[in-house]
Formats: structure tokens, C-alpha cells, sequence
């Protein structure tokens, strides 16, 4: 039978190749131990044991890591901030050196012929922590007097971004008729992709060259960071990664597990690997979210939007983790926003450090937390000031005329058309319905709400210049296209073979694709900020061009003729015909050289702006605080869809991952200790089957409006589904209870916190 | 050391295992059957769920001396040479995975449901499904796959 996705045939089968699923002769195992205070000094440690115990072959400290020349871990961003000063970054060590900073810190690294003498071994190790005060939220970290994470840091401020016109944004506020402010936070999340960690690593004396097996989202920034870090040319790492189980965000750049298993296997001379557990993942996976937003909206006596402006603070946790501090500068800035016609903005964004885990991109990153932020702005102010919700939207809409529009946040929306996209969503979800379906429900004695988000983002443009793809063609005819970002469940080996294939107008089963492979040294971006179908996909098909303009001089001359012309995989030209493979396979060279139709292609394309109006319809039960979400609908402007099923599955599993952070993920940390408190499946609530609606009442509904600045008009779909959801659950979760007077609630809303929060409503009303 | 005998997916295995070695590890790590996955360390997520005796089985919540005697199908084992099993099948027409991490896990679970609940209800699926963790796919195609295996069973 023929699989929905061409990678799904070895995933069902059990066939798929994780990075823990790959082996070498003679591999030792190693084992971390982490640290279980969030803020010591480290008086001494002591591997003796450890090292005497059978199997043990090496226990690495930080001494070997310094040893060996290894730097700080890559993080930070070298923005300035209003004084020209950079942002304050403390050295990332691999292992902790005479202090950690954070529950779960690496302290040693043991190898031991297997994983149980490896574990066994850490539990040996002798540490004499002295311990410390910790903090572990923002607030108490930017307190006066607060302990210092790091000593040469002061009040743990890191940087404080600014963006936007803050005089002009001022004197809108100063003219406003009405003004309202809202306080979100995004609370701390743990990425939980299924696949933990884990790497091998081996170094072969003889070339100088190391290879990797450790999951990632594409070839360069590993590679990049890896060198920076051990000084080791990107070049000389063979990063080999074939399937890898889920990333959102994390896996973009190396760990330090990566870092030491490449350092033992120098040292031991021998295959390392290490096989993370979910304990791993909890403590020691860069962190999301971890952020508040504070915005106000300045409104005329029409409704019509003057002035946002914002105060956020942002938790990086006990270090700059490699895209941390982007999250809090660029992504929570660029747009503030959003779907609106705004004359001002004005955004200040302080970055603190706390001794938690370091926090990194995670679905979104930044952009579903500001989509959160100015909804729920916007549905206040329509609460507070006496506007239907929908008109005061409608109001203040850029309109499809107005496009392209440059925002005051600075960026330039290509396109779009929001007015249309929320009537679509209006229609499809029987907004004007409500009052009837709502009365059912209080007849049931439940609660009911229904709620809206008009959300944009920016997909990105990508780190890396351009995306380079090649083809290479073999003896037999066989074409294998290349590319350097790295998938994760996307599905990208079938939507760029099809993307390809369809240029060439022959069946995608004819094509081979690789991910990146390290043979190929191009520049392209890894996965991430929803840009991959849209930049590397139109990399794509000027490959596919250009393999065909390659092809066109030797299918002419094949067929003896001066023009060719090309069809369905076939050149036609005096009454004959020949297929590309065929071609492909008469010219190829004899020494299996280069094929004359191998071909590169490269293409910079910029960011796009992914938007759609997502609308949840909520039931509660006012005596246990559980939420049934009824009903949800997704229509969104994604551009062109290249794979309608893929890019299904993409909202899903979005609007899946809000739904998680509305009602229940929270990674927690104890305010005096310093542990984390949820840092097990056990404790961590993940979404599980029947939580979100089933496809019957689950409308995703394509409102695409394509975009020219790529050649497939695509505008990404990856993060869209948090942008969409965590805005739209929570105005609903509000339409519901606003009645029975609870006027405010944070994300996560458990049944005990929505419980709590109507019966203390309850309880003031009487 | 603990002597050993079981038969997987078809073919008899004798081996010698540490009493404290569990099922999965065994699996993974000696007979490297890699596609039975570990996703976590506390019983929670299924990846690891695997045919005992007919009856689904988180690996990583046995050891493997226990399973002495016992007949084990591991995903491996589900298709018929070419032809997949129909929840396998079900999977990839439903697009019910993406990183397909989750995914063997989710399959041998689910074709226990189907043993038990040949038609199964939506209600009867979810509850079936409740010891599996998914990241990706918000289970909404998950539970269509379920839906279309008992559909190609039937058929």
C-alpha cells in the first residue's frame, strides 16, 4: 500500500532510527550527575569511588573540561541596549565548576562499559555542596536585596531591550479617552518532546574527525555552536541524524552531553554514549515560555487603537540558553502589534536571571505569548469599556487596501486579510448561536463561553543567509535532493519531494531525499520559526528548474534535434521521446564522477506573516472546575498549503500544545528551596487522548491568501496553533466565568485553580 | 544472572539477564528491536508498549526475567511480511503520527483495544489510549486511526 507520508513506512514498522536506536562496536555508556541544589558552591568533589567502582573507565569533572580548551555554551544576543552596552552574560560551563546554578546542572560525566555501571557510579560520586539562597522567579529575582544568581551581575539583570517610539507612544496614552492594562504570564513549560536525549559519539584518531549521532533540526547551528564551543572545525563533525522525535524548539543547538561524550571518546578511544531519561529531560532540556507580559491599550471615544505599550519581563533562567534572550527581545517586540492598525508602540522587555533551567525557544517562542497578550488586551478593553469584542476587532483591523502595511513595531506585512478570515471563523463556529447553546448549558447547571483571537506572527526569515539545496543524480537515473534543515515529524521528506517532484512532473516515488548530510557542506537554515516548507520548499523547485535546464541540451541532442520540450518526465522533440531517468542514465559519466544534471539551487526568502482567527467554545462544571472544550475552530491564513494532511496534523498538534499550557502544564519550582516540582510525567500534566475535541467538532478550515514572497506563497503553519489557541481558550474560559464574577485568572487554569477562583467569587458576592 | 526463554515476535530466544535488567532494556539493547521506544522513566508515556501473551504491556514496567516463557510481539513483529497490519495501515492513511516517536507504542496499544473492543466506542478509545503520551498530533488523528483500523478489521 502506499503511505499517507513517504517517511511513515519505517516509523509504523518500528524501523525509524532515533538518536538512542544507533550503536558502535565497543561503545562504552555514560551517566550525568546533576546537581541537587539550585544555588552552592561546590567545596569538593570527590570521583574516587566513582572510578574505583567495576566498569568505571573515566569521570569527567570540569577539570577535563577546561583541560581540554572546551568554552562557554553558545546563548545570548549581541543586540545593545539604549546605553550601548551589551547584555550581561555569565560564563555556560559544559559541567559546573565551583558553583551550580540550577537544579539538574551537569556536575560529572561517568563512563562505564554499561548504562547500569554508569548510573550505579554517579551515585558514588562525593559532592560538598554549601549551599546558598535561590531564587527562582523574576519577580524575586529583580527584588531589592535579592541574592545574586551570578556575583558579578547586579540585581540579576541581564539586558533590558527597548523598542518602539516611547515618547510618542506616551503622549497617546496622555490623549487617550480609554485605557486598559493587562497582566499575562506565560508560565514556564517543558517541551516534552517523546524522544529524550541522547548521543554517540566516536572520534577516529587517524582523520582527526569526530562523528555525532544526537538529535537536531538541521546541520549548521549544531555544528557552528559545537566548534565554538570545542574548538573542534565544524567540518571535522560527522553530525548524522535521521529520525528524530520531536523537537519544538529545543534541539536547535548541542547540549553538553554531546560536548562530553565527544571529550571521552577522545580521551578513551573508544564509541561513548549517553541515553538521557525523561528525569533528564525535565532538569536538564532548555525550558519555554517562562515570561509576563503587562500591556496597555490606548483607545479614542470611538474604539479606534492609538498607542500599545508593554512591560515585559522575561526569566532566561541561571543562563543565556542559545535562543533565550531572543525570545525576549526580538520575538515578544516585532509583534506587538498584531492584527491592528497601531499609530504607536512602545516595548520594554527586562531579561532576568533565576536558578532555574535555562530557557530556549519552544514552540513559538515569543509569539504566542504576545498573540496571548493582545487578545486578551483586546477583549478587556471591550469588556472594561463598553464595546462588543467583534466590532472594536473589525474597527481596528489593517484591511487587505491597506496592505502592504508597515506596523509601528516595524515590520511589514505582505499581505493578509483579517476582516475575512474573522467572518469566515464567525460563520463556521455559529458565533450568533451562542446565547441559545449557552441557556442549554446553565439549564445543565455548566458554565459556557466562547472566545476569539485574530493572531499574527512572523515566520521567520531564517538565521542563516540563504537556503541551499542540491541534487544529485546517480548512475541508475536516481535523483537524491538535499537540503540542510532537519525534521522532526514534519513530514518534510514528503513535502519537498512532492515540491520537487512537481516541478519535474514525474512521481515523487522516482525522487530520494537526505536531510542534512555533512558530505555537503551548503548553507541553509535548520528547522524552526515555522519558515522551513516556505524557504527550503521554494529552494526546491528552483532546483528542480535548474536540473531540468541541465537536462534540456542532452535531451536535445539525444533526440537529434534543436528544441525539446518536456512534459510529465518526458523530453519530446521529431516525432521521439525519451524519459529523464532514461537520459539520466545514458549520460551518466562511466567513473560514477560528477553526473552532468547534479545541481545546486539558493534562494533568501523573508519573513512571512502566518494569521488566522481561532475560536474555542468552553463548558465548565462549577462543582469540580473541569473544562470540557466543546468546540474549536481554526481558520487560518497559512498561504498555500502545500500538504492539506500534514498541515492538519500541524494545527493540531499546536492548538494541542496551548491547550496543555491553558489548563494544565506548569513547570514549578519550590520558592524557598529552589527544587523543581514537577520534574516527572507523575507531576507534569500532558495533554492525553480525548482532551481536545475530535474531528468532528474540530474545524480547520484553510483561508489562505498567498504570499509573493516565496515562490510557493506559503506563510508557515508549525506555531500557529499556539498563537491561535492560547488566546482563544483563555477569552473563552473569561466569557464563562466573568459572569459568576471572576474577574482574572492565570495560565495554568487547573480545575483546582478555576474550583478555587469561583467558589472565592461565590463567596464575595453573598 | 537469570536463564531465560521466550519467544519473540515468532522466533525463540535464550538468553541470560541481571535481575534487575528490565524488559525493555532487554528488547532495545540485546536483541536490538529498537523500535520499542523509551520515552520516560516512570510507566507514564507507553512508548514502550509491547504484545505479552496477547495482552499490551509497558516494558518498561516488567522485568525481563518475568517474561521467561512468555510470547512477545514487538512492532516488528505486527506487520505480515509486506502486508502491514491493518492498525499500522490505519495510522498512515489517518496521518495519526509525525515524529513517530510515540508511534509503536500507540500502534500495540491500540490493536489491544481493537481485541477487546472490536467496534469500539469513541469513549472506549480514549480510556484505551490514556497510558500513551503524543506530542504532536493533539491525538485527534490518533483516535481517527483507531476509529479506521476497527474499519479495516471489520472489512
Amino acid at each position: 500500500m502506499q503511505p499517507s507520508r513517504r517517511e511513515d513506512l519505517r516509523l509504523i514498522a518500528g524501523h525509524g532510527r532515533y538518536s538512542s536506536d544507533w550503536n558502535l562496536p565497543n561503545q562504552l555508556h555514560a551517566s550525568v550527575l546533576r546537581s541537587t541544589h539550585a544555588a552552592a558552591r561546590i567545596a569538593r568533589i570527590d570521583t574516587a569511588p566513582a572510578l574505583a567502582a567495576p566498569g568505571v573507565k573515566a569521570v569527567l569533572t570540569h577539570l577535563d573540561v577546561e583541560r581540554a580548551g572546551y568554552k562557554s555554551i553558545v546563548g545570548g544576543v549581541a543586540t545593545k541596549d539604549k546605553n550601548g552596552e551589551l547584555m550581561k552574560k555569565p560564563f555556560y560551563p559544559i559541567l559546573a565548576t565551583d558553583r551550580v546554578c540550577h537544579v539538574g546542572q551537569a556536575v560529572a560525566f561517568v563512563v562505564a562499559e554499561t548504562p547500569e555501571q554508569a548510573q550505579d557510579a554517579v551515585d558514588l560520586i562525593e559532592v560538598e555542596y554549601e549551599e546558598s539562597p535561590a531564587i527562582v522567579t523574576f519577580a524575586d529575582a529583580r527584588a531589592p536585596g535579592a541574592p545574586a544568581v551570578h556575583a558579578d551581575i547586579p540585581g540579576n539583570l541581564s539586558f533590558v531591550h527597548e523598542h518602539g517610539d516611547e515618547a510618542k507612544t506616551a503622549a497617546a496614552f496622555a490623549g487617550a479617552k480609554f485605557v486598559t492594562k493587562v497582566r499575562v504570564d506565560s508560565q514556564r513549560l517543558i517541551c516534552n518532546p517523546m524522544e529524550p536525549r541522547a548521543c554517540l559519539a566516536s572520534f577516529d584518531a587517524a582523520t582527526g574527525r569526530y562523528l555525532l549521532h544526537a538529535a537536531s533540526q538541521g546541520l549548521i547551528a549544531p555544528r557552528v555552536h559545537l566548534q565554538q564551543i570545542t574548538g573542534v572545525p565544524a567540518t571535522d563533525i560527522d553530525l548524522i541524524v535521521e529520525d528524530v522525535g520531536g523537537s519544538f524548539g529545543i534541539r536547535s543547538s548541542p547540549y553538553p552531553e554531546y560536548m562530553l561524550s565527544m571529550l571521552a571518546s577522545k580521551t578513551l578511544g573508544v564509541p561513548v554514549k549517553w541515553t538521557g531519561s525523561r528525569t533528564d529531560t525535565f532538569l536538564s532540556d532548555y525550558h519555554g515560555r517562562a515570561l509576563s507580559l503587562t500591556g496597555e491599550v490606548a483607545l479614542d471615544d470611538k474604539g479606534n487603537i492609538l498607542a500599545f505599550r508593554w512591560e515585559d519581563e522575561i526569566d532566561l533562567g541561571a543562563y543565556a540558553g542559545p535562543f533565550g534572550a531572543f525570545i525576549g527581545t526580538q520575538n515578544v517586540s516585532i509583534m506587538c502589534g498584531g492584527v491592528y492598525r497601531v499609530p504607536s508602540v512602545f516595548v520594554r522587555s527586562c531579561l532576568a536571571y533565576t536558578n532555574t533551567t535555562p530557557v530556549s525557544s519552544y514552540r513559538g517562542a515569543g509569539r504566542p505569548d504576545i498573540a496571548y497578550a493582545i487578545e486578551r488586551l483586546i477583549d478587556q478593553a471591550a469588556q472594561e469599556h463598553g464595546f462588543d469584542n467583534l466590532e472594536l476587532r473589525r474597527r481596528n483591523f489593517i484591511t487587505p487596501a491597506e496592505m502592504p502595511h508597515t506596523t509601528a513595531a516595524g515590520q511589514t506585512y505582505d499581505c493578509g486579510d483579517f476582516p475575512a478570515v474573522l467572518e469566515h471563523a464567525l460563520k463556521t463556529v455559529d458565533w450568533s448561536g451562542f446565547p441559545a447553546r449557552r441557556t442549554q448549558s446553565e439549564k445543565r447547571g455548566k458554565l459556557r463561553g466562547i472566545g476569539l483571537a485574530s493572531y499574527i506572527e512572523a515566520a521567520a526569515a531564517g538565521a542563516q543567509p540563504k537556503d541551499q539545496t542540491a541534487a544529485r543524480v546517480a548512475a541508475d537515473g536516481t535523483i537524491t535532493i538535499y537540503c540542510m534543515a532537519g525534521g522532526s515529524g514534519q513530514g518534510h521528506e514528503t513535502t519537498f519531494v512532492s515540491v520537487f517532484a512537481g516541478v519535474l512532473d514525474v512521481a515523487p516515488d522516482a525522487i530520494q531525499y537526505r536531510a542534512s548530510d555533512p558530505a555537503f557542506a551548503m548553507i541553509g537554515n535548520g528547522t524552526g520559526g515555522s519558515r522551513t516548507a516556505a524557504g527550503q520548499g521554494s529552494s526546491f523547485t528552483l532546483l528542480a528548474q535548474a536540473l531540468l535546464a541541465k537536462a534540456r541540451p542532452h535531451a536535445a541532442k539525444a533526440l537529434g534535434v534543436a528544441e525539446v520540450s518536456y512534459a510529465k518526465g518526458v523530453f519530446s522533440g521529431g516525432g521521439k521521446s525519451i524519459t529523464l531517468k532514461d537520459l539520466a542514465r545514458q549520460v551518466a559519466p562511466a567513473d560514477a564522477g560528477t553526473h552532468p544534471f547534479d545541481s545546486e539551487a539558493e534562494g533568501s526568502y523573508g519573513a512571512t506573516y502566518p494569521n488566522g482567527c481561532h475560536i474555542a467554545e468552553i463548558e465548565i462544571d462549577p462543582d469540580t472546575g473541569v473544562t470540557d472544550l466543546l468546540r474549536y475552530v481554526a481558520v487560518d491564513d497559512l498561504g498555500n498549503i502545500l500538504q492539506p494532511m500534514i498541515v492538519e496534523g500541524q494545527v493540531h498538534g499546536g492548538v494541542a500544545q496551548g491547550w496543555g499550557q491553558m489548563f494544565g502544564e506548569h513547570a514549578v519550582y519550590d520558592r524557598e528551596s529552589g527544587q523543581f516540582l514537577t520534574a516527572s510525567f507523575m507531576d507534569y500534566p500532558m495533554p492525553r487522548a480525548g482532551w481536545l475535541p475530535n474531528s468532528g467538532h474540530f474545524d480547520r478550515v484553510p483561508h489562505p491568501v498567498p504570499t509573493k514572497k516565496n515562490l510557493l506563497g506559503a506563510k508557515g503553519v508549525g506555531e500557529s496553533g499556539c498563537s491561535g489557541s492560547l488566546p482563544a481558550l483563555m477569552n473563552a474560559m473569561m466569557h464563562a466565568v466573568r459572569p459568576a464574577g471572576v474577574k482574572e485568572l492565570q495560565m495554568p487554569v487547573t480545575p483546582a485553580v478555576l474550583w478555587r477562583a469561583l467558589r472565592d467569587a461565590r463567596a464575595k458576592a453573598a | 544472572m537469570n536463564k531465560i526463554e521466550f519467544t519473540i515476535n515468532g522466533k525463540k530466544v535464550a538468553t541470560q539477564v541481571e535481575g534487575r535488567t528490565l524488559l525493555v532494556n532487554l528488547i532495545r539493547d540485546e536483541l536490538k528491536l529498537t523500535g520499542t521506544h523509551v520515552g520516560c522513566d516512570t510507566s507514564q508515556c507507553g512508548c514502550c508498549t509491547i504484545h505479552l501473551d496477547g495482552k499490551s504491556v509497558k516494558s518498561c514496567a516488567m522485568l525481563a526475567a518475568q517474561a521467561d516463557g512468555a510470547n512477545i510481539v514487538t512492532i516488528e513483529g505486527m506487520a505480515d511480511g509486506d502486508k502491514l497490519h491493518p492498525v499500522q495501515q490505519a495510522f498512515t492513511e489517518c496521518h495519526g503520527l509525525q515524529c513517530g516517536f510515540c508511534t509503536p507504542g500507540m500502534i500495540m496499544t491500540a490493536a489491544s483495544i481493537l481485541k477487546d473492543h472490536p467496534q469500539p466506542t469513541e469513549e472506549q478509545i480514549v480510556k484505551g489510549l490514556e497510558g500513551n503520551l503524543c506530542r504532536c498530533t493533539g491525538y485527534i488523528n490518533i483516535i481517527k486511526s483507531v476509529h479506521r483500523a476497527a474499519e479495516l478489521m471489520k472489512a
